[in-house]
């Protein structure tokens, strides 16, 4: 296979997305991508914005028509947009109507500007073509680009499709919570769907509200596409939920208590992917029957010298897990722990030592640490900052910060000491911070969050 | 209704600040209180739950409603089931 095509098992009038209620055919699409492919600039990398999950897509093909290789940034934030746009040398924005972002070029797409296709022919995309570009937080904190070739994208979504059986997609769709921005978004929500003739739903539903108006517009069989956070919200609300057939949960670890709860609600299986932007996804499990990860078709896995890697064709070189495993057998794995650095707030991942330069770099800031506590009991955890930062307030950090972080690191409680518990080592022990910011807290002298 | 509401918030959401500080019209998202998706998503439950109101994005009110302490009780009154 040298080549594959953009989309798979879809006749011209097979529905391809929901927008809302209305659906949107696969030759609609096609049309809608040579005619976005036609009006873009001639600029080898975009930044592709666009919040409905039909018009990302419809924009990301239109580049990989235009061999334009679409940035997917870790985070929002005003700074990492513009410092990854001028990484990339020329590069663009394809953004909603009515919004910009100051100092990039910025194209809207046009209400179905589509130009009209006269056969059904799906555009095929050669195997080594670089289409995207996965920003990490790499360990000197400095964003690292992963760069995922066609080949990579199309290997992920039929490998993942067939393990859970959706080979013959058609009259089935997704509904998804997660952005389509982010990796495993792309992977299980945008790809996943095309290489397999499914629907996709436009949208992308938060309150546990939307996600039934959602599973109601696609009216039928549907794959929810989401994450613990959501999951959990969705069993909390009272409402009668349409049919489900499966549910597939990523970006943080599902709980086995809460997969139990969610297959008896929703009388459906619930898988678990696991993946990293590095290498995407590499492998499931059915969360209430299994701790054990089984390796996705075309994914092996090896001990290179620095520990276990994930090796696949479409991998350029080994990529190494950013979690410690255990190898049981050929084709599995467990989770032994996090490395210590790496912290995932509701699916975003972020380095500690990344927060804390970012904190650092800030005017007035003499000393600082971003640091994750234990989570207490049901509530999402959330970082904590410790701040040396004589004559500044938390709230004049906290908007610095704002400015060069995803909003979702934001420290709560950011807290305002005269000087850190640094050791005879310079090290910060655990648990003297936790006893200061404990202490500041009683004392009421914790600044807001 | 406004008191009650900021003290739910500040409890839902393990805020350190008194619920009589937050300002009615102060912006609860972004530059203010500084909330984010998550905690629409968590307040929404407790609103749901409290006053069996369920959020939905596609509200037209959706915006106003958590652009502030005023709105979000007002909101909330208006369509309250309990």
């Amino acid at each position: 296979m040298s080549n594959a095509p953009l989309i798979r098992l879809y006749g011209p009038d097979d529905v391809l997305a929901w927008e809302a209620a209305s659906p949107r055919s696969a030759s609609e699409f096609l049309s809608d991508v040579a005619g976005l492919a036609d009006a873009l600039p001639d600029v080898p990398s975009i930044l592709n914005l666009l919040s409905s999950r039909y018009e990302f897509l419809v924009g990301f093909a239109a580049a990989m028509v235009r061999g334009q290789v679409t940035l997917l940034p870790q985070s929002r934030a005003f700074q990492t947009l513009r410092r990854i746009a001028g990484e990339h040398g020329d590069c663009y924005a394809l953004v909603d109507r009515g919004d910009a972002i100051d100092g990039l070029p910025c194209v809207t797409l046009s209400p179905r500007q589509g130009r009209s296709v006269r056969s059904f022919e799906v555009p095929h995309f050669p195997i080594h073509q670089e289409v995207a570009v996965a920003f990490t937080s790499g360990s000197t904190g400095q964003p690292m680009p992963n760069r995922k070739t066609w080949g990579a994208l199309v290997s992920v979504a039929r490998d993942t499709g067939s393990r859970f059986c959706l080979e013959t997609g058609r009259g089935r769709a997704v509904v998804a919570t997660v952005p389509h921005q982010h990796m495993f978004g792309l992977e299980a929500s945008v790809m996943l769907p095309i290489q397999h003739g499914l629907a996709m739903h436009a949208g992308r539903p938060l309150f546990p509200e939307d996600v039934r108006t959602a599973l109601a517009d696609v009216a039928g069989r549907s794959v929810l596409v989401t994450t613990p956070l959501h999951l959990r919200a969705c069993l909390m609300t009272e409402v009668t939920w349409p049919l489900i057939e499966m549910i597939v949960s990523a970006t943080a670890p599902l709980p086995r208590e809460l997969a139990r709860e969610a297959e008896e609600r929703f009388q459906a299986p619930v898988n678990e992917i696991f993946g990293f932007a590095e290498a995407g996804s590499v492998a499931s499990r059915r969360t209430v029957s299994a701790d054990e990860w089984q390796l996705l078709d075309a994914v092996t896995v090896t001990e290179e010298e620095a520990g276990w890697a994930v090796r696949a064709d479409y991998l350029s070189r080994p990529v190494r897990f950013r979690d410690r495993i255990a190898v049981i057998g050929q084709r599995s794995f467990r989770v032994l722990g996090r490395t210590e650095d790496q912290v995932n707030i509701a699916g975003h991942r972020a380095s500690l030592g990344d927060l804390t330069r970012k904190l650092l770099e800030i005017e007035g800031v003499q000393d600082g640490v971003f640091y994750l506590p234990d989570p207490g009991q049901g509530s999402l955890a959330r970082l904590t900052a410790v701040v040396v930062a004589p004559g500044k307030t938390s709230e004049e950090i906290r908007r610095a910060l704002r400015l060069s972080i995803d909003p979702v690191f934001l420290p709560r409680p950011l807290v305002l000491v005269p000087r850190l518990p640094r050791n005879e080592t310079g090290k910060l022990p655990r648990e003297a911070l936790h006893r200061l910011v404990e202490q500041h807290s009683e004392h009421g002298s914790v600044h807001e969050r | 209704m406004e008191q009650e509401v900021a003290a739910l918030i500040v409890h839902t959401l393990k805020l350190k600040v008194d619920p009589s500080a937050i300002q009615p019209e102060d912006a609860l998202f972004g530059d203010g209180l500084g909330l984010d998706s998550i905690d629409a998503l968590e307040l929404s439950l407790v609103i749901a739950q409290t006053y069996g109101y369920q959020v939905k994005s596609s509200d037209p009110e959706i915006k106003v409603m958590f652009s502030s302490l005023r709105s979000l009780a007002r909101t909330i009154e208006k369509n309250r089931s309990k």
